[in-house]
This record gives C-alpha cells, sequence and structure tokens, in this order.
C-alpha cells in the first residue's frame, strides 16, 4: 500500500508544483493521473521514488517512509519501484540489450557492472522480459535504430528488469500514435491483472483512462481536486480537471484535452 | 544468454592453422573479411614500424597479436567472438612505443630544461610596458686579472666623474678587492658591473644575489667583492705570464619625470596594427577572389554540361591542394618570391583565403534551396529579381558568417606569420627570443593573447548577430537609414586603404615577378625517383716531355679518347677527340696529372654528338711535364669522364627523408592528441555547467576554468613551440608539447560542451533503476560521451597534423622543420616533395577522419 500524505513541492525559484497533495493507492491498483501540462504530474511521480526530493510530506510504502531513508536504503527501495518515461530515455548509442540489463543495475554486484559484467541470470531474464514485450529479435541493435513504440517496449523491459512491485509511468504513450499507445498500456494492465504489480500512470487520454485505469486522480495547479472511479469522471468532472475552455476531442479514436 | 559451446571439427583446425602462418587467413576462410583483412594489415603496418624504429622488443607484442588472431579463429569456432579490446590494446602499445622513440620523447628534459625557459616564464608577467626615463651616472675603471711581473699599462682609462678607485692595481681571479666610488647620486642605488677582456657584461654576485649598494649623502661609496671566476670562459683564460683587463663599472639609473611607453610597447602596438592590417587586407582581397571562384566550384552551377563539370573538378582540386598546404608554408615560399616583407605574409594569407573561402562560399552556393527560386519565378519576377529575393537572402547569412569566420583565422594566422616572413607580432616574438629579450618578448606574446583573444570575441558576436539573423526589413529614419551605412562604409574604406600601405602591396612587382614566379614554381617540382650513377672514364697516355715514357697504344673501337699528339711539350697544340661515347652525353674532359690528380681542361665541356663523339682543341698543360728528378714512370695524359647508370631508378634521398618525417609527424600529432585528450578529459568537468552546479563555489570555478581555458586557447601553438624549442631542444618532442598544451584548451572547451549537451532523460531513468552513482556515471553519462569525445578527438587530430606540418619551423620537428632547411638551402625539388607528401598525408587523413566521425555520430 502507498499512501501519499500532505506532499508539498516548492522548487527553488519559488514554483510551487505539488500542495498538500494526499491519496493512498491500495496494492493491484492501476492508478491514472490526470491534468494539465504543469499540473504537477511528473513531479508528483518522481517525488514518490525522490527522484525530486518533496519539499514536505510523506510517502509511505509498505510502512516505510521513502521521504525519511538514507541513500543506500532508498536505492534499495527504488529498484522495486519500476519507471518509464515520455521519452523512453534510453541510453540512444548503448544496445537495446544492454539498456534492459542496466535496469538490473540495483541488484547486480556494482562492481562487475563498471565493466559491464552481469550474471548469466541476468542475461536471461532479460531475454525474457525482451520476449515478454515482443522485440526478442532486437537485442542486438542499437537504441536509436529503434521505432517510437519499440523504444518505449525497451523501457518496459528495463523496467520489468527490476522485478517491480509499483511501477510509475510518466505519460508512457503522449509521444506515440493511438494505436501503439494501447499496445503499450495493454502491456502495463498485463502486468498489472497478471503479476499484480500496482501501476500509476499519467495520461492525456480521456478514454484511456476509462479503459484501463481502476482509479483515476487529477491534478490542477498541484492541487488533488478529483480522486474516484474512471466511471465517475464526468465531462463536468473533467471539465474541472482541465478548466472551462477545455472540450474532449476525438483524435484517432481516443478523446484527448 | 547461455553460450553455446561447439567442438571444433576438423575444417576448424585447419582454419586455425592458417591463422597461425597468415595473421588474419583464418578469419577470411571463416568469412569474416574484413575482420581478416584489417588484422592482416594491421600486423604488416605495425612490423613496419617496429623495424622502422628498429625497437626490436616490440615483435612481443606483435606475436602476441599474431596469436590473439589464432585465439580468436579458435573461440569463432567454437561460437564465441571475442571482443576487440585485446588487439585494439596490443596495437595501440607498440603504436605509441614507436611513436614515443620516433618523436625523440625524454620526460626527463621536461625538467633538465626547466632553466632555460625559467626567464621566459618569469618574464610573462612582467612585461615591458611603461618605464620612467632615467639619468644614469656610470663610473668605469680598467683592471688586470691576473698579476703579473711587470704589470703592463692598462688597455683603456678609467671614468673621471664619477669615479672608482680600488686598493689594488691587478687581481687574480677569486680574490677580494675594495672598490670605492665618489661623485655619485647622493643616497641612491647602484649596481656593480663587470666586463670581461671579451666584451661580455655580467651582473657581480655577492652571498649569492647580484651585489648592489647605496651610496652616502656625499655620493661616495666603499664596498669589497670578489674578482668573478666564471668571468672569462676557460678556452680564453689567459696563458702563463699573461693578463687581460677587466673592467669593473658602478651604474646608477635615477628615473625623473612621467611614466612613458617603452620603445618596446610602442613597437609591440605599431605591430599589432600591422598584423590586423595584414588579417583585414587580405580577407577583403580574399573576398573579392573567392566568390567568382566558388561560382566555378558549385556543383549546382556548373553540373550542367560535360565541360563545365571538367571546370568544377579542375576548380575543387586546385582549391583543395591550395588548401591543404599550410598559410605560414606559403609564406616560406612567397618569401623566396618577393623577399621578407608583410608583403609576403600577405600573399601567403590571401591565397590561403582564397582556397578556403571558395570552398566555403562554393558549399553555401550549392545549399540554396531551388524552392523558393521556382515561388519567386513563378510570380513573374526578373532574373536579377530572382537573385535579390530568392539566392542573396539564402546566401547571404552563410556568406557572412563564413568570411567573419576567416577574419578570425587570419587574424590568428598573421599574429604568427611573423615567425617566418618578418611582419606582425610574430616576428617580434622570434627575434626577441633570439637576443634573450625575455621581457620584451613577453609584451608581445601577451599582443598577441589579447589581439586574438578580442577579436574572436569581436568575431563570435557578430556572426551570432547574423546566424540569429536581424532581418534588415526597412530601417526608420534617415540617419539609421542612410548616415549608418555611410559612416560605416567610409570607416571600411579607410581601414582598407591604411591596410593597402601597411601590408606594402606592390602589384607592379607582383606582376613582372610572374616569370620569375612560375620559373620559382617549377622547380618545386618534386625529385622523387633517382638512378644512381657512377664515373666512367677512358684514358690516354701523353708524355711530356717526348720520350719520358713509352706512350700506350688506343683500343681500335669501344669508347675511347685519341690525341693528336702521341708526345708533346708544354704549350704545345692539342685536339682532344673522343669516340664511341654515350651519345648526346655531357662528358668531363681533364688532364690526368702525372701525380695522379685531375685537372679539368675546360669549364662547360663537353658534349658528345648523337654518334657519341666530341673534339676539343686546347694547348698542353704545363703541369703534364714529368720532373725528371722524380724517376716516374707514369706518363700524365687525358682522361674523359662521364656518368653511366647502374641499376634501376630507386627512390630520391629527398622521399626518404620525407617519408621518415611525414611518419614522424603523424605520430607527432598522435602523441599530442594522446596527450592533451588525457589531461582535457579530466579537467573539462570543471568547465561544464551541469556538473559544477549552481552553488557559488561551483559557479566560480566554472567562471575561472572557462576564463583560463579561453585566454590560453589564444596562444597560438606556433608560439607555444617557439617556446617549448628554447625549453626541450629543437626537434618533434618539443613539437609534441606545443601541440599537447595547445591542445588542452581546445578539448577541455569541446568536451566541456559536449557534457553540457548531455541528455538529462536516460540519466534520471538509470537513477530511477535503484543504480548508485557509479553505476549512473557508467550506464548514462559515459556512453553518451564517448562518441563526442571521439568525434572531438579526431577532430582535433586532424588540425593537429596541418599544425605539425608547419610547427617545424621554429623547431618543432617533424617535416615543417625540414621544408624550412631546404627551402632555405635552395633544395626546391626535395621542398617540393615535402609539399606532396604534405597534400597527401593532410588529404587522406581528412577522408580517414571524416569517414570515422560519419560512422560514430
Amino acid at each position: 500500500m502507498l499512501r501519499v500524505e500532505h506532499l508539498t513541492k516548492v522548487f527553488p525559484d519559488g514554483t510551487v508544483a505539488l500542495r498538500d497533495v494526499s491519496f493512498t493507492v491500495q496494492d493491484g491498483e492501476f492508478l491514472a493521473v490526470i491534468g494539465l501540462s504543469g499540473a504537477g504530474k511528473s513531479t508528483l511521480l518522481r517525488c514518490i521514488n525522490r527522484l525530486i526530493e518533496p519539499s514536505a510530506g510523506r510517502v509511505i510504502w509498505n510502512d516505510i517512509d521513502i521521504t525519511a531513508v538514507k541513500r543506500g536504503e532508498l536505492c534499495r527501495i527504488r529498484r522495486q519501484i519500476g519507471m518509464i518515461f515520455q521519452q523512453f530515455n534510453l541510453v540512444k548509442r548503448s544496445s537495446v540489450m544492454t539498456n534492459v540489463l542496466s535496469g538490473r543495475l540495483g541488484y547486480a554486484n556494482p562492481w562487475w557492472t563498471l565493466v559491464h559484467r552481469f550474471a548469466p541470470e541476468d542475461h536471461i531474464r532479460a531475454r525474457n522480459a525482451l520476449d515478454r514485450v515482443g522485440i526478442l529479435d532486437k537485442a542486438d541493435s542499437r537504441a536509436d535504430q529503434l521505432s517510437g513504440g519499440q523504444q518505449q517496449r525497451v523501457g518496459i523491459a528495463r523496467a520489468l528488469m527490476q522485478e517491480p512491485k509499483l511501477i510509475l509511468a510518466d505519460e508512457p504513450v503522449a509521444s506515440l500514435d493511438p494505436v501503439l499507445a494501447h499496445s503499450i498500456l495493454q502491456y502495463l494492465e498485463q502486468l498489472n491483472r497478471q503479476d499484480g504489480i500496482t501501476v500509476i500512470c499519467s495520461l492525456h487520454f480521456l478514454d484511456l483512462v476509462h479503459r484501463y485505469a481502476s482509479r483515476v486522480i487529477g491534478l490542477k495547479d498541484g492541487e488533488l481536486v478529483f480522486d474516484g472511479l474512471p466511471s465517475e469522471l464526468t465531462r463536468e468532472r473533467f471539465k474541472e480537471v482541465y478548466g472551462e475552455e477545455a472540450e474532449m476531442v476525438t483524435v484517432g479514436g481516443a478523446l484527448a484535452a | 544468454m547461455a553460450p553455446t559451446t561447439k567442438r571444433p571439427s576438423n575444417s576448424s583446425w585447419l582454419n586455425v592453422l592458417s591463422s597461425l602462418l597468415v595473421p588474419g587467413l583464418g578469419q577470411v576462410l571463416q568469412g569474416e573479411r574484413t575482420r581478416g583483412i584489417s588484422l592482416f594489415a594491421t600486423v604488416i603496418v605495425l612490423a613496419g614500424l617496429i623495424i622502422w624504429q628498429s625497437l626490436s622488443v616490440l615483435f612481443i607484442p606483435l606475436a602476441a597479436l599474431w596469436l590473439w588472431g589464432v585465439w580468436d579463429t579458435l573461440q569463432r569456432e567454437r561460437g564465441r567472438p571475442s571482443g576487440p579490446t585485446a588487439p585494439f590494446l596490443l596495437a595501440a602499445l607498440i603504436v605509441y612505443a614507436a611513436g614515443i622513440k620516433a618523436t625523440e620523447i625524454v620526460p626527463r628534459r621536461i625538467i633538465t630544461g626547466w632553466p632555460n625557459i625559467q626567464p621566459i616564464v618569469h618574464a610573462l608577467v612582467r612585461p615591458e610596458l611603461l618605464k620612467h626615463p632615467t639619468e644614469d651616472r656610470i663610473g668605469y675603471l680598467p683592471l688586470q686579472v691576473p698579476c703579473i711581473e711587470p704589470l703592463p699599462e692598462p688597455g683603456e682609462n678609467a671614468s673621471q666623474e664619477p669615479r672608482l678607485h680600488t686598493n689594488v692595481r691587478c687581481a687574480g681571479m677569486g680574490e677580494t678587492i675594495i672598490l670605492e666610488g665618489e661623485g655619485f647620486f647622493p643616497e641612491f642605488e647602484t649596481e656593480i658591473w663587470w666586463r670581461n677582456p671579451i666584451g661580455d657584461w655580467q651582473k657581480v654576485i655577492k652571498d649569492g644575489i647580484p651585489l648592489t649598494v647605496v651610496t652616502d649623502a656625499e655620493g661616495r661609496f666603499q664596498v669589497s667583492l670578489q674578482v668573478p671566476t666564471t668571468a672569462v670562459p676557460l678556452d680564453r683564460l689567459p696563458g702563463p705570464g699573461e693578463t687581460q683587463t677587466h673592467r669593473v663599472e658602478a651604474r646608477q639609473h635615477k628615473p625623473y619625470g612621467s611614466l612613458q611607453p617603452t620603445q618596446t610597447l610602442s613597437l609591440v602596438l605599431n605591430k599589432i596594427g600591422e598584423t590586423i592590417a595584414l588579417a583585414f587586407i587580405a580577407t577583403v582581397l580574399a573576398v573579392i577572389f573567392a566568390l567568382p571562384v566558388s561560382l566555378l566550384a558549385s556543383r549546382n552551377l556548373m553540373w550542367g554540361n560535360p565541360a563545365s563539370r571538367a571546370v568544377y573538378y579542375a576548380v575543387r582540386a586546385v582549391l583543395n591542394i591550395v588548401r591543404s598546404v599550410e598559410t605560414l608554408m606559403w609564406a616560406i615560399i612567397f618569401v623566396v618570391w618577393v623577399g621578407q616583407g608583410p608583403y609576403a605574409g600577405t600573399l601567403a594569407l590571401l591565397l590561403h583565403s582564397i582556397a578556403a573561402l571558395g570552398k566555403l562560399y562554393s558549399e553555401a552556393i550549392e545549399g540554396i534551396d531551388p524552392g523558393p527560386i521556382e515561388a519567386i519565378r513563378a510570380t513573374g519576377a526578373t532574373w536579377s529579381q530572382v537573385v535579390v529575393y530568392a539566392v542573396l537572402p539564402q546566401f547571404m547569412p552563410s556568406f557572412l558568417s563564413f568570411t567573419l569566420y576567416r577574419w578570425d583565422i587570419n587574424v590568428r594566422m598573421s599574429t604568427v606569420i611573423g615567425l617566418v616572413c618578418d611582419a606582425g607580432l610574430g616576428f617580434l616574438v622570434i627575434q626577441w627570443i633570439r637576443l634573450s629579450r625575455y621581457n620584451a618578448m613577453a609584451t608581445a606574446i601577451i599582443a598577441i593573447v589579447l589581439v586574438v583573444a578580442i577579436l574572436d570575441y569581436v568575431s563570435a558576436f557578430l556572426r551570432q548577430r547574423v546566424i540569429e539573423g536581424v532581418p534588415s526589413v526597412r530601417r526608420r529614419g534617415w540617419f539609421r537609414r542612410y548616415a549608418v551605412p555611410a559612416m560605416v562604409t567610409i570607416a571600411l574604406l579607410a581601414l582598407f586603404v591604411w591596410s593597402w600601405q601597411v601590408a606594402q602591396i606592390d602589384i607592379a612587382t607582383f606582376v613582372t615577378g610572374i616569370p620569375d614566379g612560375l620559373r620559382l614554381a617549377s622547380r618545386f617540382f618534386p625529385e622523387l625517383i633517382t638512378r644512381p650513377t657512377e664515373e666512367v672514364s677512358v684514358s690516354a697516355a701523353l708524355p711530356v716531355p717526348c720520350g719520358a715514357a713509352e706512350p700506350t697504344p688506343q683500343p681500335p673501337s669501344g669508347p675511347r679518347v685519341n690525341l693528336s699528339l702521341s708526345c708533346a711539350s708544354p704549350g704545345d697544340p692539342l685536339v682532344i677527340t673522343g669516340h664511341e661515347l654515350p651519345p648526346n652525353t655531357r662528358v668531363s674532359v681533364r688532364w690526368l696529372l702525372p701525380d695522379g690528380r685531375y685537372l679539368r681542361i675546360q669549364k662547360d665541356c663537353c658534349d658528345t654528338d648523337s654518334m657519341g663523339n666530341f673534339r676539343l682543341e686546347t694547348k698542353v698543360h704545363p703541369l703534364l711535364e714529368v720532373n725528371p728528378q722524380e724517376e716516374q714512370i707514369q706518363p700524365g695524359g687525358v682522361a674523359v669522364v662521364w656518368k653511366q647508370a647502374i641499376g634501376g631508378p630507386r627512390p630520391s634521398e629527398a622521399l626518404t627523408t620525407t617519408f621518415n618525417l611525414s611518419l614522424v609527424t603523424l605520430l607527432m600529432a598522435l602523441i599530442a592528441t594522446t596527450l592533451g585528450s588525457v589531461v582535457a578529459i579530466p579537467v573539462s568537468f570543471f568547465a561544464a555547467r551541469n556538473v559544477m552546479g549552481r552553488s557559488i563555489v561551483g559557479q566560480a570555478i566554472y567562471n575561472f576554468s572557462r576564463t583560463v581555458f579561453n585566454l590560453w586557447r589564444s596562444i597560438e601553438p606556433m608560439i607555444l613551440a617557439v617556446i617549448s624549442a628554447s625549453w626541450l631542444g629543437f626537434g618533434p618532442f618539443a613539437g609534441v608539447v606545443a601541440l599537447a598544451l595547445n591542445n588542452i584548451p581546445n578539448l577541455a572547451k569541446l568536451f566541456s560542451e559536449a557534457i553540457e549537451e548531455i541528455d538529462a532523460g536516460p540519466v534520471e531513468a538509470i537513477t530511477a533503476t535503484g543504480a548508485n552513482r557509479l553505476q549512473t556515471l557508467v550506464y548514462a553519462v559515459v556512453p553518451q560521451l564517448i562518441p563526442r569525445f571521439l568525434a572531438y578527438i579526431l577532430y582535433q587530430w586532424d588540425i593537429n597534423i596541418r599544425m605539425s606540418t608547419v610547427i617545424g619551423y621554429v623547431g618543432g620537428g617533424g617535416i615543417g622543420q625540414q621544408f624550412r632547411t631546404w627551402v632555405e638551402l635552395d633544395m626546391y625539388e626535395a621542398a617540393g616533395a615535402a609539399v606532396l607528401a604534405i597534400v597527401v598525408m593532410v588529404w587522406s587523413m581528412d577522408y580517414i577522419s571524416g569517414r570515422v566521425r560519419e560512422k560514430m555520430v
């Protein structure tokens, strides 16, 4: 169970990105985070694994206060939390295999990894992960030779290497076209249903939220303005989150703000 | 991933065996042709290097590389391909070991040579800028060393006012004397100097420091000092019973009035003007010539028909050849043609700029998008309207940017062109270092750094403006519209006229000198192949006087020489004819004297006709007479000598020297780049904004290192070479150090920019997996940096090869040093071979590094 309590983030330049945000995520949930660009979605996700240090508040995961642990302990927590990014964040010039293996860094012997040595089990695990996302044949390609959808699947495989209990997905499909968006989210759904991994995913398209999420929270100017089931997210509530002028538009079969 | 292991079969063992016989053969048989061939080529090249430098110990790593090839074949048969790290390291070991020997690197000299440049380094912080004019009082006195009996009168007189006394008239070396002075400025510092009999001055040293005394209120002083034991060089010491006249001098320099610029400073200021003028005039003239040339070198304009395509290729080839010979090299050639001075420098800058700008402009023309031209034409515009509205707006930004860039380079070049041709600041540097006037030299070097740094900044600022492209829409107000452009135009014209004067451009001399220039150019035709020759001679005896010896009969056929007399007296007319000699050949006809010496009968004689005959009329030389007292039996005679080729043609000495030195030059560039990179990589992190962070300390380090790198970069490698040559001695080692010192700030700047452009995404992603900092560095940062660092290193190597072809002019070794020597010895055909080698070297390295960079980025 993940509990976020009174989380606040103020950047050094004075921008308030999160303002007293509190919510709870049960194990096995697929939580969608919606909101305008700049509403604080990315900051919220990064405060959970402390890629960004929160200014105040606590993040408690399975009775451990993530916001209070020391650096070494933080690494051990992070390795159980997979993360997927909008821009995939692969090392473009490294091979797909190296990118996937790097998901294992938190587990492997730190000294051997400095000369790119991983245990044979890790190699097998990496091939399985690539197989699972359907791009095993690309293992030896350079990451920048892959298409956007394939790169995001490498991103998922990298997260899988961590054997995560929680996946943070920061707008994983915003850089992809709608068809690919579905295929990527189906992988996340599979992980959520079959492996019981909790998923927290920021999304832009309302129909994707309806289709995949089991719960939704909405952020506006850093404040939590919605917390409920996807079915409760009506047109009116949607306008509360996205502002009065927002209209739901259909792009390639998906609704967008 | 479970590695699959196969057991080698019989044919596999054949592959392994063939790898043992010929490196790479096994790989080729396995179907890995590129791998096999490159392994073979590497082994051959490395073996060549080892033999060339006769470093037989390096055959051990070479054998290891060979064995690696065998092992690789075996591993491949087992289905486990091995990485390239091991062979790469072995090859690098051999190349660097050979390179260190070839470039004569002796790290010890860095320490032992330090005293040589200590005064230079000290001087750099004490340039000669301003000083007070002084009123001088100097008293002097002759002193005889050592004492002899009787003591002769000294060869010179003492000064009257002020006046010096000593307690003795003579002294031995190292003896203490008491020196008294009167009539000096009261209560003022006085320096004591010593002059030896040869005329060299030195300060008198007491207790390890130069001796100075302060006069009393009446202007008197008294001091004891030792006669310097180092005053006279060992080979000039007086013999026993001799004495030499030395001179001791007391000097006072009393300043008065206000500070005034030193002569050094005004000279430097004057030369700064000359430097800028040279760069300006060369750039302006180069633009004028390069524009039409660039039209001929543009693919899109010249691709129409075969004739224009031929012109395109010809112009491109000429531009490339001219460009690959460095400006300084052209300067040396122009000095031979038009003599020392700014004019030769201007011509060299101009020629190189035309070639460089011609290429850049033609690329700008090729980059013009035909779309807008079509669009403007579709509106019904005329040809000139199309040019104004579609062509020029596309061409102008690159044109301006390239021109400014070239102006920047020309300023840099004109600061150092004086090292070879008596113009600009570089000339002062080289002149003053020869005179050991280090403080003056430091002034000139500081001036160079400032001029380059300031103009660098100005041109970067202007280029930024051009790139941002403030569009010249209608400007408001008559003042901005007419007056400002008019003033700028007038200022530029005035600058042009002034620069023309300073550069001493003389078109008449240039035009009348063209035939001389062409003759000179033709002598540069490289001599690559020679045929070794040996001297062959035939002779006929001529006893003088008759009866001194028996005449020997000539063979009836074959090469022979016949004389009209069988014996003669001195002064008798004689006809010499040669028969069946090599046809149409210059032969040398000589008297063969009785004592065995030769004496040429006539200068420029003789050429045989097409039948191999010649005829020469002369008189019998008196030295042919046999001396009756000495019972010589060998009579004198006539010999005909000519050169006959033996064996096949072989490379000339110039070619082999050039080849050797080209290799040295390449290795110099390689080692300098390596040294530069090794230092630059760690320091570049201090100049990266994202690494240093926002804290005050970080900002301070960032700004400090940026400033240091920028100033340091302004010191041209040629200037560094001047300094390192006096530090480490002439030779390639000095060149390597100069280049490496220049590379450090250049590479550090490029590297720090690469670090600043690291994509933060992967760093974030790797951190999110729970990796520690070191792992994040290895997996997210290093993979992003390596390709860009390598690309910059290759780029720098490319530049270093160009630089190392000229760095030898000031003592940096390599092919440049030899080129200058050959030109100074008028051995132009050898110099031509050097130019050819440089063109080939620069072209091939350009091509290789271009290809590699393409692959990596």
